[in-house]
């Protein structure tokens, strides 16, 4: 897909007026009168309030229901995403999409056959559009793929048991409930086996109540192959080759088919819409995709900057440094502490500094202040002035660098001892990392929330977790780059500042 | 091929008699009686091995199939050169290959998409693995701290034993819990065994579902090199292997074995209880009254558990953990790796191990096998030679490999048949061998 000459506002804005109305599909579309659709839809949502999306799209889309359906189910997933890197557990994460679920993609029945048709066709459709943008990158297919699980358990878990029934039967899967009969024959054996998780993922703690829900609960049948995850730690009975999985665990199977059919698909989703001329349609869902990553593209934010009050002294106050994240944080300590950064670390700084609005010619007195404290200024003016104007853009090929993001920033060389740059989060010993985070404020116990996310692996993912804690829950922005973070606590603290200044002013009055 | 094969062949076979082995039954040392050269070699592969069974149990049909052609095997030299991708097309082409290159053994591997002998003309990723057996590896070097009567290649009929429970206990979970009907079991040729299931729906097992197999079954968790940590109650195919290791647990371990007359053995193998002063107080005993044996000592922790008059609560968890020490002294030990990969060769059943000569002939986990008398290549030339009988027998039947290629010719009629039941739109084919 090689359209990036299209890819200018200009460009697609015409392109955009002439397209007009587009089907998905023309062969269907002949057939597609209002009931043709309707049991089409029927079809896809086995009758139910739930869909794996497995037959392509059908029938006619406007321009306008295309792109706002599809920023609709986008900023759902993106709360989903934004929720799974800070390590919410699911019970939370279903209590903010549910609302969201029910507001911007309702699937309800109601009596009404055409609102359903309706609500179907948006939720058939924005899944199926941002499956196309998503399937770009190893990296986003795998978000998608993430969030829309969420998405299909969340809605299975809303279901009434009956729907939930339906829904699997027409899954053609070779599943079966076991009668009563059988499931008395082999009550000691089923009970033995599933006994710790009722014990520990269901957390009935006392023998009584387990024994309640084991006598309550449904067994199904099903052959070992597809359960390997309950097979490996001995959470069910095996007979003959079949797994008796408890239907606590069928959600565990049916998002497992549910992300298997995802990802097989998710690579071939481009010739979904065989007759689409996507790329100009896509373009403002694609921008919407990659706002939080190039959020820099925007001028305007670094205009507000450049008028920022930052120069070599405030630079180092607290009113300034209380926004950086901790790898700036990190870079100013080295430096004021060794009065000297090598290489990457100084570049790592310098562009990061340069970004929060400190001019050129701040920006040198700065870097002379500390650096001069080691050396002698003609040193500092032979040898290091010139990769400090290099950054601004001043010497050599003049280009205008952009501060580095954090995946450029983890992608260097990670820093020895003594070096400065890189990401804290991932550079750092558990317990060096620990000090730092106590002083920068964070209480015990969010200190240990923290480290226990980064154990995970995601360096950002705490670096967010940060953020949102220094933000009192306000920000939860995902911190794809330092600047973004300085940017946001900056606005923060500035909101903060105002209304303490107004209540203050309302004191006095 | 498991790294403990490629060393045991600079180790010099010892045999180190433990001083607490009764005299009565002396390790047998199943060694080589003489150094298998090339030409032995050659005769067997020309006149012993049974290549139409094998050809057969790993075809699942009389005529070529894929199952066969696309095959990959590899050839090991003596020099100790390594030759992998060789497939056949045919039976006849398979023996005339094998005797032609005359290796010191060939292993068997996986079926693939793409023949394996033109694997460079293909794109690495082409060649996947699309069927293999499932397979298990157990080994008696892995035994080694509950093993006394014998140490490093040796083995004796009496540690044998781990070996025997062992497949007693895979071969159930294997036909009750995942229904397979054709396990079979090969003797490794030295000191192990490994188990081959040829079930269609074993075969086709991936890579993630062999590992949910093999973690299904390996209970101590690599060798008991992790904690056994448990859930109660047990799982169904635990408490089952439980019941059938407490008995051999009395005999193999406590009486024969006896591992923990050693009092260091002991401080490190039992002392494992969360009664902090049942521990103490056992070592503080066993400190005293040193050389105690392994049955003394197990009986000990009851004593000590009544002088310190447990609660009934405490008493529970002490038997729970003595269950867990019953099942880390004698649950199978299991390569993983040997089950978890597709593309894993392991050595074909009727080789001749190479150190020692012994034929790796299959047995069955229900009949007791004796590696000490499996039929070793120059007792077979002998029997061959010595043959007064009719001059119209062939030379399998002229010596004690017979019952071994008999039996196994039985199996895989067997899986042939099912197979074939399997495949119903076949027409009639005879099962000729
Ligand atoms: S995650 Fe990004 S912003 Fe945060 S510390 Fe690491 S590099 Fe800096
Ligand atoms: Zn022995």
């Amino acid at each position: 897909m090689n359209k990036q000459h299209e890819r200018t506002p200009q460009g697609s804005a015409t392109k955009r007026r002439t397209a007009g109305r587009k089907n998905f599909d023309t062969a269907p579309t002949i057939i597609s009168g209002k009931n043709y659709l309707s049991s089409y839809l029927d079809d896809c949502y086995h009758h139910t309030c739930l869909s794996l999306y497995q037959n392509p799209p059908i029938g006619e889309i406007g321009l306008e229901e295309f792109e706002v359906w599809a920023i609709e189910r986008l900023k759902i997933l993106n709360e989903i995403d934004s929720a799974l890197k800070r390590n919410k557990p699911f019970q939370e994460i279903e209590l903010i999409v549910l609302p969201m679920l029910n507001k911007s993609l309702p699937l309800i029945l109601s009596k009404d056959q055409d609102k359903n048709t309706e609500n179907r066709r948006k939720d058939y459709y924005s899944h199926f559009i941002l499956k196309l943008c998503f399937s770009r990158s190893a990296e986003l297919r795998e978000k998608f793929v993430k969030c829309e699980t969420i998405i299909f358990k969340v809605r299975f878990e809303s279901m009434s048991g009956v729907e939930q029934r339906q829904f699997v039967q027409h899954m053609n899967l070779p599943w079966e409930y076991i009668t009563s009969a059988e499931k008395a024959e082999m009550s000691q054996q089923l009970y033995t086996s599933i006994q710790p998780s009722l014990r520990f993922q269901l957390n009935l703690t006392d023998e009584i109540s387990r024994r309640d829900y084991f006598e309550k609960e449904e067994f199904i049948k099903i052959p070992f192959e597809y359960v390997p995850e309950l097979i490996s730690s001995r959470s069910v009975f095996l007979k003959q080759g079949h797994a008796f999985v408890p239907k606590f665990q069928q959600i565990n199977l049916l998002t497992l088919e549910f992300t298997g059919n995802l990802q097989k698909t998710l690579i071939s989703t481009s010739h979904a819409f065989p007759t689409l001329d996507e790329e100009d349609r896509l373009i403002p869902i694609l921008n919407h995709l990659g706002a939080a990553n190039n959020f820099l593209e925007d001028d305007s934010v670094f205009d507000e900057l450049m008028n920022s009050e930052v120069n070599s002294v405030t630079v180092k106050s607290t009113k300034i440094t209380r926004n950086f994240p901790l790898c700036a944080s990190h870079l100013m300590d080295g430096l004021t502490s060794a009065h000297h950064l090598k290489y990457l670390a100084r570049k790592q700084f310098s562009l990061f500094l340069k970004w929060i609005g400190l001019s050129v010619d701040e920006a040198l007195k700065f870097w002379a202040s500390e650096f001069t404290q080691t050396m002698g200024m003609d040193k500092f003016e032979k040898e290091y002035k010139y990769n400090f104007r290099h950054d601004y853009g001043l010497e050599g090929s003049k280009i205008k660098y952009k501060p580095w993001d954090c995946r450029k920033i983890l992608s260097q060389p990670r820093p020895h001892a003594g070096e400065y740059h890189g990401c804290p989060y991932r550079d750092l010993s558990k317990d060096s990392l620990k000090a730092q985070l106590k002083s920068m404020g964070l209480k015990d116990e969010e200190v240990y929330g923290v480290l226990e996310i980064n154990s995970k692996g995601d360096p950002t993912a705490s670096c967010t977790k940060v953020l949102e804690l220094k933000t009192n829950g306000l920000v939860n922005e995902i911190v794809t780059h330092p600047n973004l973070y300085y940017d946001r606590m900056r606005v923060y603290h500035k909101k903060l500042d105002d209304t303490e200044g107004e209540t203050a002013a309302e004191a006095e009055s | 091929m498991t790294s403990s094969e490629s060393q045991e062949k600079s180790q010099e076979p010892t045999t180190v008699p433990s001083s607490s082995t009764s005299e009565a039954s002396q390790p047998q040392d199943v060694q080589p009686k003489a150094k298998v050269s090339s030409s032995d070699m050659e005769f067997y592969y020309k006149n012993l091995l049974p290549f139409r069974y094998v050809f057969q149990w790993l075809n699942h049909s009389p005529k070529p199939s894929t199952d066969f052609t696309m095959r990959e095997f590899a050839y090991e030299f003596q020099s100790g050169a390594y030759r992998r991708y060789n497939s056949f097309d045919s039976l006849e082409d398979f023996k005339e290959s094998i005797v032609k290159n005359n290796p010191s053994r060939f292993e068997v591997g996986a079926v693939y998409e793409i023949n394996p002998r033109d694997r460079k003309s293909v794109p690495k990723s082409k060649m996947k693995p699309m069927e293999k057996e499932l397979a298990f590896d157990i080994d008696l070097t892995d035994y080694d701290d509950v093993r006394t009567c014998c140490s490093k290649t040796a083995i004796c009929t009496k540690c044998w034993k781990f070996i025997t429970i062992a497949t007693k206990i895979m071969d159930v979970a294997l036909r009750e819990d995942f229904g397979f009907e054709h396990i079979i079991w090969v003797f490794s040729g030295r000191r192990g065994a490994h188990c081959w299931v040829s079930d269609k729906r074993a075969r086709q097992l991936n890579e993630s579902q062999r590992r949910s197999v093999i973690e299904y079954m390996d209970v101590l968790k690599n060798k008991g090199t992790k904690r056994l940590n448990l859930r109660r109650p047990f799982h169904p195919h635990v408490q089952r292997s439980i019941d059938l290791l407490k008995a051999e647990f009395l005999d193999i371990i406590l009486n024969e074995q006896d591992p923990w007359a050693d009092d260091q053995a002991a401080f490190t193998a039992l002392l494992k209880f969360p009664l902090e002063p049942l521990n103490k107080k056992l070592k503080e005993y066993w400190i005293e009254n040193p050389g105690r044996s392994s049955l003394d000592k197990w009986s000990d922790i009851n004593k000590i558990c009544t002088d310190l008059s447990l609660q009934k609560y405490d008493l529970l968890a002490v038997n729970e953990t003595k269950e867990e020490l019953i099942l880390e002294a004698t649950y199978p030990r299991l390569d993983v790796e040997v089950t978890r990969q597709m593309n894993h060769l392991l050595k074909s059943p009727f080789c001749i191990h190479p150190g020692t000569g012994n034929v790796c002939v299959p047995f069955d986990s229900k009949n007791v096998f004796d590696p000490t008398k499996a039929p070793n290549l120059h007792q077979l030339q002998n029997e061959i030679i010595g043959w007064k009988g009719d001059n119209e027998v062939n030379d399998i039947n002229r010596t004690s490999l017979k019952p071994y290629v008999e039996s196994f010719g039985k199996y895989v009629t067997n899986l042939l048949k099912s197979e074939k039941n399997g495949k119903r739109e076949r027409e009639d084919e005879s099962l000729e061998f």
